[in-house]
């Protein structure tokens, strides 16, 4: 059975024969992933799992500590503009510029929060809300950053060139593996986290800060701690967004960007990793393939475009896709208030009773 | 509360599986016998959406182009995909299109940094783009074999709008206000490189950042220089606020703008009224011209898409894809990318609702013409000036 008999146990990667058998199964579903899917899913796989990393990330912030985040594109835009400016200037090798920006990211987590000491609920999300929109407009306003034109990533290269040592990933397949590898490190990374004291003092400060603080945990280094490592999450998977992409400007990283983050998040299931990686995926997913090509569907497109036609304008149709993706979100929110979290411990608990 | 829940999970995954994309022909060349497809990005929703109606025009052309029988017996499937301006998505509908569609050539395409994203993809892939709406040195130069530009530099455009306001207008005192980005200083390049060869100085030049919204400061400065004639090089919005500002300060310059801001019904709206007067550059026939072939445009749109507002960005997608159905016409039955773009690098002096088009394999950039329209009454069309040519483009073979 479940039973702990010492905190370590807690932090194992693995709890049980089972759950390891099917993490390998699904590791090795993940590897082998490229090849049945044609190089456009691996693409949206790439985006996915970009977003996976910082939904994880953020949700050590929102779902765990109880802060709010409207600021977390600007984050993306420092690890981004910070990776591919720290390689294309200094030449520095891109695991070394990718940590960089992750850090200097992380260093404007833990300046936001400072005031997040004495801010809460709407006025912290109007303080990070204001960093996010600055981040995009001081990046727009300099020259160094490619003013609002936007940047060319350089090639992806993993080795030390200056070296000899030269490992070029030039196809969105050899992208993949690396962005899987990092997204792994980081998803278990933020588990084991979680489980932790670091993670058992967030937890305190969601549920009551006060009687944290009463309980010895610091305040100031918990919560600065907490936006420096999720601004650390965002850093890193802007860093590989941006090789994703290869150009990029300003503009990519505005608000909606940041509620999109928000809502992955809450739409996965507030305070659990998985959660963040399902919302994540399952936003993605929807945002950037969902009825794109409506009118070509079989039978359901037919009757769309007519009813576009008959009652919403010109571009009714193309607005299916946010109409539905409301709606998908409102749903789930509505009825599953734990997020497909829930869903997916209704499942589990079903499973695990099965027959009965 | 269960039956409920599990209600709605199953409704959800209904949808989904309904939604599942349709596999479609399998990627390249992008043609059969029966069609020929070709497709465009742009932004249906979102912050940009107005210019929409630029991927929508092209579908006009092309429906009549299937009206009328095809091209040589092939139909043309267009695609339009909703990127909703945002750089990743465009990478993503792109893809798609090309890897699940199989893609023959992209037509248009809004959007530069959109662009930028998936400029190097579509020739890794063989796919012909031909006419981008925006205009970035970097499609063009240095040559990109598969990218064929229409849309006519800033830098262009501004040196043949400079070179009218002295020669016509008898204007020397001139201000220069533009949008701090590679627009605004490509147009401002192009104005001085004119000035230059008549030995005028501009009397101000004044940057602004997209998303200002208080310009007293500058509309100030620009009447305190004395010019008579203000260069505007900045975003509908920008334009708007400054000729307010301008309006309440008791200062009336001649206005001269980009065909950027060249849709007049839309401006004149927006600005109250106050955008009649203004001078800007054309890249297109105006909608409102009896100019036969806008006529059967006008006839046309009519007909497929009542809808629609025939405007200068609905026009500039059937702009966009004339000289593509034209070459299309030229390479004959025996279709193949390579024929294509044969076709493409012997296009001369083609001219439909746009300016004369010229590609060879050394340029891509096919045009260095606009024409230059005023502002009428009630947001009307007056053609000041036909197609003319910038003799100072640089980028020309001498």
């Amino acid at each position: 059975m479940d039973m702990k008999r010492d905190y370590y146990e807690d932090i194992e990667v693995f709890s049980s024969g089972t759950v390891l058998f099917w993490s390998i199964a699904l590791f090795v579903f993940l590897f082998t992933l490229p090849l049945y899917l044609s190089s456009y899913n691996i693409y949206l796989f790439n985006i996915i799992l970009v977003h996976v990393i910082l939904a994880v990330g953020l949700n050590i912030l929102v779902g765990y500590t109880g802060q709010i985040s409207l600021g977390h594109a600007g984050f993306f835009a420092i690890g981004a503009y910070g990776t591919a400016l720290l390689m294309t200037h200094l030449g520095l090798p891109f695991f070394v510029s990718i940590i960089a920006a992750g850090l200097i990211a992380a260093f404007f987590g833990f300046i936001i929060g400072l005031p997040a000491l004495r801010l809460e609920g709407p006025y912290l999300a109007i303080a990070t809300l204001g960093f996010g929109l600055t981040i995009m407009h001081i990046i727009g306003r300099w020259d160094i950053f490619g003013g609002r034109m936007g940047i060319q990533a350089p090639p992806l290269d993993i080795g030390i060139p200056q070296w000899g040592l030269s490992a070029l990933l030039d196809s969105d397949v050899k992208m993949y593996y690396l962005i899987l590898v990092i997204a792994i490190v980081m998803v278990i990374g933020a588990r084991n986290m979680m489980k932790t004291r670091i993670g058992r003092a967030f937890v305190a400060i969601r549920d009551d800060d006060i009687a944290a603080e009463v309980m010895g945990v610091n305040l100031l280094t918990f919560k600065t701690l907490s936006f420096a490592v999720s601004a650390f999450y965002a850093g890193v998977a802007g860093g590989l967004f941006g090789f994703v992409l290869g150009f990029f400007d300003p503009f990519t990283f505005n608000l909606i960007l940041s509620i999109i983050f928000l809502v992955m998040i809450v739409v996965g299931g507030l305070g659990s990793v998985l959660g963040a990686v399902m919302g994540a995926s399952l936003i993605t997913y929807l945002q950037y393939d969902l009825l794109k090509n409506v009118d070509e569907m079989p039978y359901l497109g037919d009757a769309l475009v007519w009813f576009s036609r008959k009652f919403f304008t010109v571009i009714g149709l193309e607005n299916f896709n946010s109409i539905m993706l409301g709606l998908i979100m409102l749903g789930i929110v509505i009825f599953e208030p734990l997020g497909m979290f829930g869903i997916w411990i209704r499942i589990k608990k079903y499973w695990k009773t099965w027959p009965f | 509360m269960k039956g409920t829940r599990s209600t709605v999970f199953w409704l959800l995954a209904l949808i989904l599986v309904l939604m599942l994309p349709v596999q479609g022909h399998a990627g390249a060349p992008g043609f059969d016998k029966k069609e020929i497809r070709i497709a465009q990005w742009g932004p249906q929703t979102g912050p940009a959406a107005p210019w929409g109606s630029v991927a929508r025009g092209s579908d006009l052309i092309f429906q009549m182009v299937n009206e009328e029988g095809g091209i040589h017996g092939r139909k043309v499937k267009y695609f339009i995909r909703d990127d909703q301006y945002n750089p990743a998505q465009t990478k993503a509908v792109v893809k798609e299109l090309v890897e699940r569609r199989g893609i023959f050539a992209f037509v248009g395409g809004v959007g530069a940094a959109c662009g930028m994203a998936v400029k190097d993809y579509l020739a890794e892939n063989k796919v012909v783009w031909v006419g981008p709406s925006t205009a970035i040195n970097e499609y063009v130069f240095p040559v990109n074999p598969y990218l064929f530009g229409i849309y006519p530099l800033y830098e262009d455009e501004a040196s043949v709008l400079a070179k009218y306001v002295v020669e016509e207008l008898k204007v020397k005192k001139i201000g220069f206000f533009y949008q701090n980005d590679s627009y605004g200083k490509s147009g401002l390049d192009g104005c001085k490189k004119r000035l230059a060869t008549y030995d005028i100085d501009l009397a101000e030049e004044i940057s602004v950042e997209p998303g200002e919204k208080d310009l007293s400061s500058q509309m100030l400065r620009l009447k305190n220089s004395g010019a008579e004639v203000v260069f505007l090089w900045v975003n509908p919005t920008s334009a708007t606020i400054a000729l307010k500002t301008c309006a309440t300060i008791g200062f009336k310059p001649q206005w001269v703008s980009s065909n950027t801001l060249s849709d007049f019904p839309l401006m004149n709206t927006i600005t109250g009224g106050l955008w009649e007067g203004v001078i800007t550059g054309g890249f297109g026939i105006p909608p409102d011209s009896d100019h036969p072939l806008i006529v059967k445009y006008r006839e046309a749109a009519k007909k497929y898409a009542p809808e629609e507002r025939c405007g200068t960005f609905y026009l500039a997608g059937v702009l966009f894809a004339e000289p593509l159905i034209d070459a299309l016409q030229r390479v004959g039955p025996d279709l193949s990318t390579e024929a294509f773009l044969n076709a493409l690098n012997t296009t001369k002096d083609y001219q439909g609702i746009g300016p004369k088009i010229t590609w060879t394999p050394e340029v891509h950039q096919g045009t260095d013409s606009i024409q230059i329209q005023q502002c009428g009454p009630g947001g009307s069309y007056i053609l000041l000036q036909d197609w003319v040519q910038n003799e100072l483009a640089t980028w020309k073979p001498k």
